[in-house]
């Protein structure tokens, strides 16, 4: 079974309808569907706007589903009561981008990673100071670590200290939004290999938002591609990057551009820019920037097709093959 | 570095230092590099390795009170235009023979302005262009090169009405504006999306094509630096410690440091079980190792690389590094 199972999930928001301008809505995620498996990776990726912060939002109870459900360990979050909620707010953390920016610059490390312990129960403290010098160790800070300052710290050791606060409370699942892309080159590697031992160690389940997709297929066991508020390609990440059936999928890998001089992206790759969310296309929402779109793509929505076991995508094209 | 009779930009042993509270930062200390016409030159290094700093130095149009070159020569088209009083910088020079593309487009263009006034500054301040219809007519000819749509009906806009890309390309519009000699792009694709960012990166080989223009790309990004550069320069600690063709720098890349970076990343289209990472941070400025900056990082090291930084060699035409065990790595 899978520990958390995302059913038709949908977020409109209200927008304007203020003094100067008239409201609209923004469909921010409009039925997103998919499944992730306990110790799996699952990687959304898409460009700025596709909505895949806002589906990590709403995992982490920081946004409320318009519809849809979010189901954890079979568990419909909706229906839990507050001592269900509770228990998955502990099971469920989460490592944000910019470590500078998450970090109360004011409290000491010691205190950042005993804040989630703490928001959970009341420990004596010889027990809290041994969960944090042991997170700490986890993540390769040493114990005098503690005592610092955020500031006292780089970015790669930063990330180590949010890493240390997600792991506090023993999480069954980490939500990771773009959690190298605020670092510097030389040190993303650091971070990459400890998420991925402390993985192993403790059977973590991922679910992390990046747009770089060289980073996805390194780092992830299944991958979900999104286009403003939609997925529109999803399977086992080797098999979608060897394989891409959609067009924007296909466009988005053929865009990289990849550290070999040889191979130089096709400038022809892609056409235009992602559509605003407050009008979105009609019909297909890529259609208008789709190389092989058909009077078909224009006026229907492209149903789900499944290309294999778990591999599927949304495209008119499938129904042609 | 090797330096070239016929370069439109040579950057000799330049020294920019900031001054601070804590002491004196040498962001840029002994940094040689040429451009010829009509080529890209790829800076590539991390933040803190004075990438930024260098191409401010370029641009002189370093922090007021703190930052200072302290040493070495920047000649643009035979003028060193570290001698230049200010006014005369400013006249004849920064913004119309070498500027600036900088990183975020929405920090770079003045929200209370429209696209065709902030476009049409560099014509008239330059005195490119004379009266309003003549700076407007300027304005639509130089936004239809980086291909904006529609540029007559697009200028009366105001910045937030455009896109990233969009915006990025306004930018990019203000810097060709008076059909400069030398382009400094500071991580113009860094904050935009990877659809858009091949659309800049083709709009900037198109513009160099047309023109002769010779551009330095500053970036931390080595994907973007192979698809667009002729030549590539990597700095650590604010020195270049290796500098080659597009080619031999992915392909034999010979100091370790430019190593390390190719096996840290992920690539596409090649799993790897682990990624190299290299361990520890680098060096402060403010008191940098004597030897090689690197060694404290480098799986080379031996007592010779504390002890002295290494002279550069020349491995090959062009291939110049600074190392004292130069050599193929592999995962090192």
């Amino acid at each position: 079974m899978s520990l958390l199972e995302i059913r038709d999930l949908k977020k409109h928001f209200r927008v304007g309808g203020g003094l100067l301008s008239t409201a609209g809505t923004v469909k921010a995620v409009n039925g997103v569907s998919f499944a992730v498996g306990e110790g799996e990776t699952f990687a959304l990726v898409g460009e700025s706007g596709c909505g895949k912060t806002t589906i990590a939002k709403m995992v982490l109870m920081l946004e409320r589903p318009t519809s849809g459900a979010i189901l954890f360990d079979g568990e419909d979050l909706a229906s839990m009561g507050s001592a269900g909620v509770k228990a998955y707010r502990r099971q469920v953390q989460t490592v944000f981008q910019d470590p500078y920016a998450s970090l109360n610059p004011r409290l000491r490390v010691r205190t950042i990673i005993a804040e989630p312990i703490l928001a959970h129960g009341r420990p004596e403290r010889a027990t809290l100071r041994k969960r944090v010098e042991e997170v700490l160790d986890v993540v390769g800070l040493p114990k005098t670590a503690a005592d610092l300052f955020p500031h006292e710290f780089s970015g790669g050791q930063r990330q180590r200290v949010a890493i240390a606060r997600a792991l506090a409370l023993n999480p069954r699942c980490i939500v990771l939004d773009e959690p190298i892309s605020a670092l510097d080159v030389s040190i993303r590697a650091q971070i990459l290999n400890l998420l991925a031992d402390i993985q192993e160690r403790f059977r973590l389940t991922y679910l992390i938002i990046a747009h770089d997709l060289a980073l996805v297929e390194h780092f992830s066991t299944r991958v979900g591609v999104m286009y403003l508020g939609n997925m529109v390609e999803a399977g086992p990440t080797s098999e979608v990057f060897a394989h891409p059936r959609h067009p924007y999928t296909q466009a988005l890998l053929a865009s990289v551009p990849r550290p070999d001089p040889d191979h130089r992206p096709p400038a022809d790759a892609i056409r235009g820019e992602i559509a605003s969310a407050m009008a979105p296309p009609s019909g297909c929402k890529f259609h208008p920037r789709c190389p092989h779109a058909m009077p078909v793509c224009n006026t229907e929505f492209p149903g789900w097709r499944n290309l294999g076991a778990t591999h599927a995508a949304a495209c008119h094209l499938l129904e042609l093959t | 570095m090797a330096s070239n009779g016929q370069a439109l930009l040579r950057v000799e042993n330049l020294r920019t230092h900031l001054f601070l509270k804590r002491g004196v930062l040498k962001a840029v200390d002994g940094v040689s590099l040429h451009v010829d016409e009509g080529e890209t030159l790829g800076l590539v290094g991390e933040s803190g390795s004075g990438k930024s700093m260098t191409s401010l130095s370029i641009m002189r149009l370093l922090p007021k009170h703190s930052g200072r070159i302290v040493d070495g020569h920047v000649w643009l088209d035979g003028t060193d235009l570290t001698t230049l009083p200010e006014d005369e910088m400013a006249r004849d020079w920064r913004g119309s023979r070498v500027s600036m593309v900088s990183q975020d487009p929405m920090t770079s263009l003045n929200p209370v302005f429209t696209v065709g006034d902030q476009v049409g500054a560099p014509f008239r301040y330059h005195k490119l262009a004379q009266g309003a219809q003549a700076v407007r007519d300027a304005v639509v000819k130089v936004l239809g090169r980086v291909r904006i749509p529609s540029p007559e009906r697009r200028l009366d806009n105001y910045p937030h009405q455009f896109s990233g890309g969009m915006r990025q390309r306004v930018v990019a519009a203000m810097a060709i504006a008076c059909a400069p000699r030398l382009l400094i792009a500071d991580e113009p694709t860094s904050n935009l999306d990877v659809t858009i960012q091949v659309q800049m990166i083709e709009l900037f080989r198109e513009l160099q094509r047309d023109s002769g223009l010779g551009i330095i790309l500053i970036t931390h990004d080595l994907g973007v630096a192979a698809s667009i550069c002729d030549r590539v320069a990597v700095m650590y600690a604010g020195r270049i410690v290796e500098v080659g063709d597009v080619r031999t720098m992915y392909r034999a890349a010979a100091h370790p440091y430019t190593q390390a970076l190719l096996n840290s990343i992920p690539h596409l289209g090649q799993r790897r079980r682990r990624l190299y990472a290299i361990g520890g941070q680098p060096p402060s400025l403010i008191d940098p190792p004597v030897g090689c900056r690197f060694a404290p990082r480098c799986p080379r090291r031996t007592a010779k690389c504390d002890a002295e930084y290494p002279p550069e060699v020349e491995l090959a035409p062009g291939h110049v590094t600074a190392c004292w065990h130069p050599g193929p790595g592999g995962s090192a």
